[in-house]
């Protein structure tokens, strides 16, 4: 089954919320576009959770490649200098244009809230119609995990308590970039 | 504090003082106006009342059974390395999380917003222990700063302009601030807020669910501060009220179709968070979140209990009932509530703040339906705040004057209709010639002059009827008709009209003698025992005529009758069929003339008359009807202007407008301002109710546009034979 009306379907839900919706063919072209992000907004130390170490590794050598700092884990340390963060996620909810993480590692946590930008890196093949069609698959984590933290994220963090204008960037990041990778981009 | 009126006389001053606030007024109504505008877009694609119904069986199926879901969530919970409390009222709940919080050394303590801590004072509670406890929700923080309670249950500084909470923040941040610009006043809270989140020890948040086969919390929340509260202290409390337990996680994701779109207009907020156990957290010990369920009972196993206001646990607080209230809209939260605010407020004062905080609040309602179409747990909350006005009436063990004699006289129609026709020759020195009292009597004060009265008719309906020619060759239709006070005491005219008009259609009409007021009076005065008669009688009175249709020109007798006899049909024998039966055949004009005679455009003269329409609350969701007094205007060769907000509430609310005239007075102005503005040449409603109220106001204004009940245009429209 084609994923690409699902895909667009995403993409128009999470622009409408603000998000900022890209699609990558390959893992380095997205690291390059998140250390490019970094550099265009002046940032300087990144954070990643999420990733394998070979994957971690590489964006390493990408980071001493462009003088920015990844900071290295546990990021508890560094809670207050993550600029910008970029994390895989679980699955995408095209009729909302959530994103869903699975979230029970400590590091994925700080690096997705704490940082002024987050770019959540989303496989095309994880993208499906609604919170319903994974609905098995999260009662299991609930019911099998020993602890989680499972976020769905759907746009940068929000709020209308003044005036009920929307304002952009509250407590969790000012920016939500949603890069949609290729299925053999992993 | 929260400083909520205990009497009617100083609540009254205060709502004075709220009305006076402009900016208040401004902001509310702008808000209730964007709702209404913007939620059939939110709801595109979205079954909203079918989503509805089937949450409230959910919920209804939960609620008797909290305890059990209780166990189970506490032994999955417990499995997940979380320690469970259950507080049986809101003093005990604050001592266990004051202890949690001495047992793990902590000092500072941040907090998302929860309303069940609001319930409880949590805050003042941990201050008076020694904590430095600070609210991280954008408007939780204002409202600390200033001292106050949320106005409102999703968006708590809602009353404050950007330019208060400027000086506010001046004053936190000791630097000048463009309070023009809402974005850096929120940049200000990040900024000022994020060392807080990162030496706090312990975080405290409410849940939205709490999922008994997983023993698992559900949040629902945007700005982000939550997720920090619940990952960065050591410590995690989460306060739950007892309801809210469901089942599975199936039944929270039907909840959170509704919830956000409700609440804020969004399809999903920015953040929802799904918390089971003790998560990884590597400033604790062992690496483990300290984390503690404190789940609140405060009276609701009580009210879980209670065969009627058991459905009032089925709220989800999404705030619309606020939203779309046109008294809130009016006088803010802090006057409409006292923690809990809004319709459901004020009848969840009463269970958890006690009667002193309900008394005067809870008469504030104009039973316009508005929170009961919005609810997205189908609660019925006119009808549970008039049952909530009769609990504090009882707890108080003292009825008012009004009581007392609504009591006394109304179940003796004979007694009442003889009143009725005594008040005319007791206002005829007031009166003179016109149709309106020229001058209020002294014992009304000033405030209830914002509309004229109209007089008591010189002769009744019931009277005029003996003398009407209403005899119909081979009728099409035998339709009893029920007249109501209203039309039978002040604007038989209305019915005249009628009769002459469905005559045309060889509509045979009887009219039972016996029949009196619907009961709908006492009822909204909680005086059930005389609504209840009132139901039996004319239940009495329409058994011997064998009528096709009971037939009304008055939308709140109708939708009274079709919605409350049924409830009291059984203490008086009358079988649930029969009751049944009964309500069925009753219709109101416009649909009557619509869907059962099926009238055309040949029977009526055309004019070139602009027609503006009221949509009274009683037809349009009372009764559902909407399209046909709109296509009968049209039928009867008038052109029908739309004007804004046709369907929200005149201000009438029959003794309303004399307990709250003032707040009566500004509904009835903005919804004049709407009709005139549409530049119509006569503005016409199905309810002499709304006529009255409408009528009224026009004449006070001098406005040259008529004012007419549906039946009185139709008829004079009408083709002469």
């Amino acid at each position: 089954m084609s994923q690409e009306p699902l895909a667009a379907l995403m993409a128009n839900k999470a622009k409408a919320v603000q998000a900022i919706v890209e699609e990558m063919t390959s893992l380095e072209d997205a690291f390059h576009y998140f250390l490019n992000l970094t550099q265009k907004q002046g940032g300087r130390h990144v954070a990643a959770a999420g990733f394998n170490s070979k994957e971690f590794e590489s964006l390493r050598s990408l980071c001493q490649h462009e003088s920015l700092n990844l900071l290295p884990p546990p990021l508890r340390g560094h809670a207050g200098k993550i600029h910008t963060a970029i994390t895989p996620v679980e699955w995408g909810l095209a009729n909302t244009g959530t994103l869903v993480l699975n979230s029970a590692s400590e590091d994925v946590r700080l690096a997705t809230m704490l940082a002024d930008t987050h770019v959540a890196l989303l496989p095309v093949s994880k993208i499906v119609p609604d919170v319903e069609s994974i609905e098995k698959d999260l009662d299991d984590i609930l019911k099998t995990e020993p602890a989680t933290y499972l976020a769905f994220i759907t746009g940068p963090s929000r709020t209308a308590d003044i005036e009920r204008v929307l304002a952009i960037g509250v407590h969790g990041p000012q920016a939500l970039h949603i890069l949609i990778m290729e299925n053999d981009a992993e | 504090m929260i400083k909520t009126a205990q009497n009617i006389k100083s609540y009254k001053k205060q709502l004075k003082e709220a009305l006076q606030d402009k900016f208040l007024g401004t902001a509310l109504n702008n808000f209730n106006k964007a709702y209404r505008e913007n939620r059939p877009g939110v709801y595109e694609g979205i079954e909203f009342e079918a989503i509805k119904r089937d949450i409230a069986q959910d919920k209804d199926a939960a609620i008797p059974r909290l305890l059990e879901l209780f166990e189970e969530f506490k032994s999955h919970a417990e499995e997940a390395g979380v320690t469970i409390h259950l507080a049986k009222d809101a003093h005990e709940a604050n001592q266990i999380i004051a202890r949690i919080a001495r047992d793990n050394a902590v000092k500072h303590i941040i907090k998302s917003k929860s309303m069940t801590a609001e319930e409880t004072y949590l805050n003042d509670h941990l201050e008076k222990k020694g904590f430095m406890v600070t609210e991280t929700d954008l408007g939780e923080w204002i409202i600390q700063l200033r001292h106050e309670g949320p106005s409102h249950m999703v968006m708590p500084a809602i009353h404050l302009s950007r330019y208060q909470v400027g000086d506010l923040f001046e004053k936190v941040t000791h630097q000048d601030l463009d309070a023009e610009d809402i974005d850096k006043l929120v940049k200000v809270a990040r900024k000022e807020l994020r060392p807080v989140f990162l030496k706090a020890d312990m975080g405290i948040s409410g849940a939205n669910f709490a999922i008994a086969d997983s023993g698992s919390l559900g949040l629902v929340t945007n700005e982000g501060n939550m997720r920090l509260v619940t990952t960065l202290p050591r410590v995690h409390v989460a306060l739950v009220g007892l309801d809210k337990l469901l089942p599975d996680l199936k039944s929270a994701l039907k909840i959170l179709k509704l919830l956000p779109r409700n609440a804020t207009g969004q399809a999903i907020t920015s953040y929802v968070t799904w918390i089971k156990g003790a998560n990884e957290c590597r400033n604790a010990p062992q690496e483990k979140k300290e984390m503690h369920i404190v789940f609140l009972d405060n009276g609701r196993l009580e009210l879980s209990k209670d065969r009627v206001f058991a459905e009032a646990l089925r709220c989800i607080r999404c705030g619309a009932c606020a939203n779309v209230c046109p008294i809130y809209s009016k006088v803010g939260g802090h006057k409409y509530g006292h923690v809990y605010i809004g319709a459901i407020g004020l009848i969840l004062t009463l269970f958890y703040h006690g009667k002193e905080n309900d008394r005067a609040i809870v008469k504030n309602c104009l039973n316009c339906q508005a929170c009961k179409a919005v609810c997205a747990v189908d609660i019925d909350l006119p009808f549970l705040i008039k049952k909530t006005l009769g609990a504090v009436m009882d707890e108080d063990g003292r009825k008012p004057i009004k009581n007392q004699l609504l009591s006394k006289v109304m179940p003796h129609r004979r007694l009442f209709h003889f009143l009725l026709r005594q008040a005319h020759l007791a206002q005829k020195p007031l009166a003179r010639k016109g149709p309106m009292i020229r001058h209020l009597p002294h014992f009304f004060e000033k405030q209830h002059g914002f509309r004229s009265l109209p007089v008591i008719a010189a002769k009744p309906f019931r009277d005029r009827w003996l003398n009407m020619d209403t005899g119909v060759k081979s009728p099409a239709y035998a339709v009893s008709f029920f007249a109501g006070c209203a039309v039978d005491f002040i604007y038989p005219e209305q019915a005249e009209a009628m009769i002459k008009l469905i005559k045309t259609w060889s509509v045979k009409v009887m009219f039972p003698e016996s029949q009196s007021c619907c009961g709908l009076p006492a009822l909204m005065a909680a005086e059930e025992e005389t609504a209840a008669k009132l139901a039996w009688q004319n239940y009495e009175a329409f058994q011997n005529t064998a009528s096709d249709y009971i037939l009304t020109i008055c939308a709140s007798c109708a939708s009274h009758i079709k919605h409350y006899y049924p409830k009291v049909a059984s203490q008086a024998g009358i079988s649930k069929t029969d009751m049944a039966i009964f309500v069925e055949k009753v219709i109101d004009f416009s649909s009557f003339m619509v869907n059962v005679l099926n009238v055309s455009a040949e029977a009526f003269t055309t004019g070139d008359k602009k027609v503006a329409y009221h949509a009274p609350c009683h037809l349009c969701r009372g009764l559902a009807v909407t399209e046909e007094p709109r296509k009968l205007i049209e039928i009867a060769g008038l052109t029908y202007v739309p004007s804004a907000d046709e369907e929200v509430c005149c201000g009438f609310g029959g003794s309303y407008s004399v307990d709250f005239p003032e707040i009566s007075a500004e509904i009835l102005g903005q919804k004049l301002d709407n009709v005139i503005q549409s530049n119509a040449d006569i503005l016409v409603t199905d309810c002499p109710g709304c006529v009255l109220q409408l009528r009224g106001g026009m004449h006070k204004r001098d406005s040259a546009m008529e004012v007419k009940h549906i039946s009185e245009v139709l008829s004079e429209q009408l083709k002469k034979c």
